[in-house]
């Protein structure tokens, strides 16, 4: 554990198949964002109607992000940005994935099994950004490239922006099926047994007036 | 001077401008102590940016997080205090008058539960509650702006004559629901007891209690003793990518109750989001986290 990469978007699907779990990585280039449950559902919509998205997400870094834009006389500007939960998306991630053949997910919280399956296929990870860290990760905003579907609210468009060593990012899902998150629920769930039993000691020492237990 | 309706709004406007900006110093000095134990690279590199993080909104006068949350304010009032004004009426006018001017803007997160349209005002927005001060002429003030991450984990169930052990176990079951994703380590409210409504309240109100203090009940302070280590035996840790923190602490709080007896678990995300003001009698205001 503990390597540090910088990915550089466009990313070969070689770079990320090689990131394991705990690595930390920046993020260079072009990347896409967005923090919307109606954006995710939109999107779906559109590739089962074959409809032309407004942008093209093939082989994107595309992150569950919230961001303040603004848009003054024709210039598009993202103020900040910070990870939201990615969970509520779970739903719709495996056919984005699967369609557009992500390179990079993430936000915060990860993603459940059935995303993890469709990211080993694609070859995709999954980047825990850091809640609670709006100021940081907005210092690496350079430019924005695009802002689609401007009829939604700020936060619910797809924008894409070319950042500066967006990070550091914790790889969480790797593009071999491994889930941090997976890994800690299923080990927490193994010792929770133990950890119930230990309360129960320390409950009887406390009612029998000791409490160094 | 004496508090006025422009008084009230100005510091509600001012509390909460704090609050999204500033990480208690309770929380920074218990993130510091947290990574100084952790063992793990990874663990120990989150909570070093999570400081990181706190101390730079506080120099650029930023947001710590992007989540602005929705506004709540407990208000308790002097029995003894002057006003004359609506103060809840200030206090959202105080809140309209923030997103007006507030630098960098705020996103609209509050929501019609209804439409799931979204904005900056809604029904019963800000959410703000009332209590009394015997003896007193001062206001209290303390806003909590409430955001998804850590939010959407509270939980309630109602139990008949629990014993600790069924009340524990919950508060576990709870925890391993929320698992990985309220933005650890958190602070977590429990309460027990009063009646469906009582209960989280007493809850919400433990998360506000500064870390650190110390419960005045017995039971209690062997209880939050206990379960904050258990939660931090899970292993979920900061951002939950693992470690040996996920908790800062358990606030227990209790009221008496019927043989049916809430108990009411909420969580705060590590940037444990309150400000407070103190609004005297002769309109001096201080600040307290």
């Amino acid at each position: 554990m503990g390597n540090t990469y910088t990915l550089n978007f466009p990313v070969q699907e070689a770079d990320i198949r090689k990131l394991a779990l705990g690595d930390m990585v920046y993020l260079d280039g072009e990347i896409v964002m967005t923090a919307g449950l109606p954006t995710h559902q939109r999107i779906v919509r559109c590739l089962e109607n074959g409809t032309e998205l407004p942008t093209d997400l093939t082989n994107a870094g595309f992150f569950h992000l919230g961001s303040y834009n603004t848009e003054d006389d024709g210039v598009f500007d993202v103020l900040y940005l910070n990870p939201t939960t990615s969970t509520r998306f779970n739903e719709y991630m495996p056919t984005l994935i699967r369609s557009f053949g992500l390179r990079a997910v993430g936000g915060k919280g990860g993603l459940d099994r059935a995303c993890a399956e469709a990211m080993k296929e694609v070859g995709c990870v999954y980047l825990s950004f850091l809640g609670g860290g709006c100021t940081v990760l907005s210092e690496a905003i350079r430019e924005v490239t695009s802002v689609s579907w401007n009829d939604m609210i700020s936060h619910y468009r797809i924008v894409k922006l070319r950042v500066e060593q967006l990070g550091p990012l914790t790889v969480a899902i790797d593009a071999h099926g491994n889930s941090l998150y997976d890994n800690l629920q299923e080990d927490a769930e193994k010792a929770m047994p133990q950890i119930l039993a230990d309360l129960r000691t320390a409950r009887e020492a406390a009612a029998s007036g000791d409490t160094s237990r | 001077m004496t508090i006025t309706y422009d008084l009230v709004k100005s510091v509600a406007a001012q509390v909460y401008e704090a609050a999204l900006k500033k990480v208690p110093e309770d929380t920074k000095d218990a993130l510091r102590r947290a990574m100084e134990a952790e063992t793990k690279e990874v663990s120990k590199k989150t909570l070093n940016f999570m400081l990181r993080s706190a101390l730079a909104a506080e120099e650029k006068d930023h947001l710590v997080c992007s989540d602005s949350g929705i506004p709540v304010y407990f208000v308790k009032v002097g029995t003894g205090a002057r006003l004359g004004f609506d103060v809840r009426q200030a206090i959202s006018d105080g809140f309209d008058h923030l997103v007006e001017t507030i630098k960098p803007p705020i996103l609209k997160h509050v929501t019609n539960p209804l439409t799931l349209e979204r904005g900056y005002q809604g029904k019963e927005m800000p959410i703000t509650t009332f209590d009394m001060i015997a003896d007193a002429d001062h206001i209290d003030m303390l806003c909590s702006p409430k955001a998804l991450g850590g939010g959407r984990w509270a939980a309630l169930e109602i139990f008949t004559f629990p014993s600790l052990e069924t009340i524990e176990t919950y508060v576990m079951q709870c925890v391993m629901k929320a698992g990985s994703q309220h933005c650890p380590p958190v602070i977590i409210g429990v309460g027990i007891g009063g009646t469906f409504d009582y209960a989280a309240k007493l809850a919400k109100e433990a998360t506000l209690r500064p870390l650190g203090s110390v419960n005045d009940d017995p039971i209690l302070r062997d209880m939050e003793a206990r379960l904050t280590k258990a939660v931090n035996a899970t292993g979920f840790g900061p951002m939950g990518t693992g470690g040996d923190t996920t908790a800062l602490a358990v606030h227990v709080d209790y009221a008496a109750s019927h043989g049916f007896i809430p108990v009411a678990v909420c969580f705060n995300c590590w940037i444990n989001r309150r400000m407070g003001a103190r609004i005297a009698a002769d309109g001096t205001v201080t600040l307290y986290e």
